[in-house]
């Protein structure tokens, strides 16, 4: 049944929230295991750092922070969340981890969540709902206004190449390095309303384009829009959906910053953008960020050439600078740049252990215990 | 009618042989290997049988050929027979006693001190509950009051594992009915061995074998399974891991160590429990954690089922036991139920630790090994003794598979039944 969209709910700007889907994992292999409404069930947490909930499958479970002016209260609640997750988790015998995607779990064998909503993806998309099992984590930005959550939609496009690039984390899929930085992605794409937001004005225009959908039987709720970049009027934000859950909460700390730092300067300098020209230009970047990570050569349908994806990066990074410090980030955009200048990813640190170990089993094992315990500031050591 | 079809077949093989003089003697017993592959076709078909037309788990099945086929009811498989097989079923045994010892994480125990306390509670109720009826209330005197409970008391490792796999269930209840039915069979096993010097004790003057021989039994069993776990640790980490080779040689050492407590008289259910248990606690480089047993594994279970079926002494029936052995599992039930739904363990939903407590009622193979070995000791009175476990066991073979799958599956564990999958596991 069609359900009309909220009205957008006003929110403090720059507000940020933080949703990570996690990986649970059975101890004796470090398969994906089945757990999650008994995990829940049994779980003594008050919800102070926010809220632990089912996803999808029996496999997934999702952590969210609450909303937090700061990029550091967003790191502390996510240090929170994971605590009360890893304890309960080994009281249960299960372990969880980050990663895009588990590496080499039979899609076959995950198991849709007991809830109506679950069921009713379930037999809308069939497998593709098991095949769903993969891990994102999602940024979201406060906005003032309806009009803006639909302006950074579509300025923030622009930007999903870097958000993958500096978050892939799934570079392995059924057992096999798929070359990718981030294979995850590919599973989403395979949804009818997975891509871009297409050229909106302002809400009103969103509000149209949506009940156009709704008419036409495509879209029954928001949720049903699987953009990559999304306003969330429940919110009162715009919500970034195209990072992998890395396999550090300080990375998606780090990533947070970047969203928060970027939406400040755009809002700021508000560009013209060319969203048309984009829309162009979009799927063929974001594959290449997906394929080659920080070697990708992105598009610039603008200056009709080919731009490496590092040095925009780069670029990006000195530009927000002085936004970073007006809020309060600094640190963690450094964390960002530290990563791009050593070249180190979280795709990266997986193959090498994967290299190392001459199996995945011992691999998603190393990811366990890096992601329970604190890393600190500082992602050259995770490389070690 | 079978003999009368033999003494023609072999008056006409006879005849045959004055004039064709390449042939042999008529053969009077079963080739080996033909007796192996007739029991795991017969099993097989019953067990498939059953599933396909009744839902019932194939382990049913299994244990229902070699009760039809065994020396109590057609006779077809006869006692020396069965003697012939041992090795096989000794072997199945071993190999799911070997997995469930793997499964036993003791690690988590210490993350989870309300499982530790569960697992207590639950132990320590059912031994007292089947000892004090035992004694109580059926009079056994206290020795194998003690030597019931003992064999009774756990619940029946291959049996579980083996309705996991069938069921291909995951999830906590799962976890949980895996943990305590190795911990139960742990604390059996112990209970088990203090119970051969009480046997001894009983019936014998002699307080050297009193002392010595539950000695024999744990630390024989401990010895032979630490060597076995070390030399499939040290051959393993020098192979790939999961690799095939790693396969083989986690086989080709549990069967050492079945052959090796077969030659020294210990139990081979304990040395493999053992081994299991060492190498889930001291495989600190992870070198065999990930490869699992060969699916063939399952083709022995089958040969294990059917021969524990024929093994089981349904000729001795007689209502008065049969109602003994109802009231110990009821009591036995109602033990392990209660221990669970009241000591928590982690699950929220008390109907959710019901479900792990319905789910660890079956009886089997261990179980029935367990009551042959006591009774073994001193075999004219300890069969007559054993009858109750024995035929608890018997009830518990057809049930108790029935009760573990039915636990699964109210829990939401199991998987969509998928046909196609179906086959031999």
């Amino acid at each position: 049944m069609s359900q009309p969209i909220a009205e957008f709910k006003q929110s403090q700007p720059l507000t940020l929230g933080v949703e990570l889907e996690l990986q649970l994992l059975s101890v004796r292999d470090f398969d994906l295991t089945r757990g999650a409404t008994d995990l829940l069930g049994s779980m003594d947490y008050d919800g102070r750092f926010g809220e632990i909930k089912l996803e999808i499958t029996e496999s997934m479970i999702e952590v969210s922070t609450l909303p937090r002016t700061l990029v550091d209260g967003i790191a502390a609640d996510l240090v929170g969340l994971r605590q009360a997750l890893v304890n309960q988790c080994a009281r249960n015998h299960i372990a969880v981890c980050g990663g895009g995607t588990h590496p080499f779990h039979r899609w076959s064998e995950r198991r849709i969540c007991p809830g109506d909503r679950f069921d009713e993806i379930y037999h809308r998309y069939g497998y593709l709902a098991k095949q769903f099992t993969v891990f994102g984590q999602h940024i979201h930005v406060g906005c003032s206004s309806g009009d803006d959550a639909i302006w950074l939609t579509q300025a923030l496009g622009a930007y999903v190449p870097v958000f993958i690039a500096l978050s892939a984390s799934s570079p392995f899929v059924d057992g096999e390095d798929t070359l990718f930085q981030s294979a995850r992605l590919n599973a989403v794409s395979a949804f009818p309303l997975s891509g871009q937001c297409p050229a909106l004005r302002d809400w009103a225009e969103f509000i149209e384009h949506f009940s156009l959908l709704q008419a036409c039987g495509i879209a029954r709720s928001i949720k049903d829009l699987y953009w990559d970049i999304r306003p969330k009027p429940e919110f009162g934000t715009v919500e970034i959906r195209i990072c992998d859950t890395p396999l550090t909460v300080e990375r998606a700390a780090a990533l947070a910053a970047l969203a928060q730092s970027l939406v400040r300067r755009l809002l700021r300098t508000r560009p013209v953008l060319n969203t048309q020209r984009q829309l162009h230009v979009a799927r063929y970047n974001k594959f290449q960020a997906c394929r080659y990570g920080f070697d990708a050569q992105i598009s610039d349908p603008i200056g009709l050439r080919q731009v490496p994806l590092r040095q925009i990066a780069r670029e990006l990074l000195a530009a927000l600078a002085e936004d970073a410090r007006e809020l309060g980030c600094c640190a963690w955009l450094e964390l960002l740049d530290a990563s791009l200048a050593s070249e180190i990813s979280d795709a990266r640190w997986l193959r090498r252990r994967q290299a190392i170990h001459g199996n995945l089993n011992d691999v998603v094992r190393e990811a366990a215990m890096r992601f329970g315990k604190n890393g600190g500031m500082n992602f050259a050591e995770e490389t070690r | 009618m079978l003999t009368d079809i033999l003494s023609l077949a072999r008056a006409a093989w006879e005849d045959l042989q004055e004039r064709l003089f390449f042939l042999p003697p008529f053969p009077d017993e079963v080739d080996s290997l033909a007796l192996f592959s007739m029991l795991l076709v017969v099993g097989l078909l019953v067990g498939e049988w059953l599933r396909a037309r009744l839902g019932w788990p194939k382990v049913v099945g299994y244990v229902l050929a070699g009760a039809l086929f065994g020396p109590s009811v057609l006779g077809w498989i006869s006692v020396e027979a069965l003697a012939q097989t041992r090795p096989v079923a000794d072997a199945a045994l071993g190999l799911l006693m070997l997995e469930i010892g793997r499964r036993l994480d003791l690690r988590w125990l210490g993350h989870h001190r309300g499982l530790l306390w569960a697992a207590i509670a639950e132990i320590t109720l059912s031994f007292t509950a089947i000892f004090l009826f035992a004694w109580g209330v059926v009079g056994l005197i206290p020795a194998w009051a003690a030597a019931a409970a003992a064999v009774t008391m756990a619940s029946a490792p291959a049996v579980v594992l083996l309705i996991v796999e069938e069921s291909r269930a995951q999830g906590q209840v799962t976890e949980r009915m895996i943990m305590h039915t190795a911990l139960s069979a742990a604390a059996s096993f112990v209970v088990f061995a203090v119970v051969v010097g009480v046997v001894h004790a009983e019936y014998s003057d002699d307080w050297l074998n009193a002392v010595v021989h539950p000695l024999w039994v744990v630390v024989g069993a401990l010895v032979v399974a630490w060597l076995m776990a070390l030399l499939a640790l040290l051959v393993a980490s020098r192979l790939p891991k999961r690799s095939l080779a790693q396969v083989f040689i986690l086989v080709a050492t549990a069967l050492l160590a079945v052959g090796t407590a077969r030659m020294l008289a210990v139990p081979v259910f304990l040395t493999l429990f053992l081994m299991g248990a060492i190498l889930s606690f001291g495989d600190h480089e992870r070198t065999l954690s990930y490869t699992d047993l060969p699916e063939g594994h399952w083709l022995l279970a089958i040969i294990l089922f059917v021969v524990v079926g024929a093994s089981l002494p349904w000729q001795d029936f007689t209502w008065l036991i049969g109602l003994q052995a109802v009231g110990l599992l009821l009591v036995r039930a109602v033990a392990k139920v209660a221990a669970l739904a009241w000591a928590g363990d982690g699950l929220n939903a008390v109907r959710r630790r019901v479900l792990v407590g319905i789910g660890i009622q079956p009886l089997s193979a261990t179980a029935v090994f367990m009551a042959y070995e006591i009774a073994g000791l001193y075999p004219e009175i300890g069969r007559s003794s054993l009858s109750l476990p024995l035929f608890a066991a018997a009830i518990m073979e057809l049930t108790g598979p029935v009760l573990c799958r039915f636990a699964l599956v109210r829990a939401g564990e199991t998987a969509p039944t998928d046909h196609s999958r179906e086959g031999v596991a």
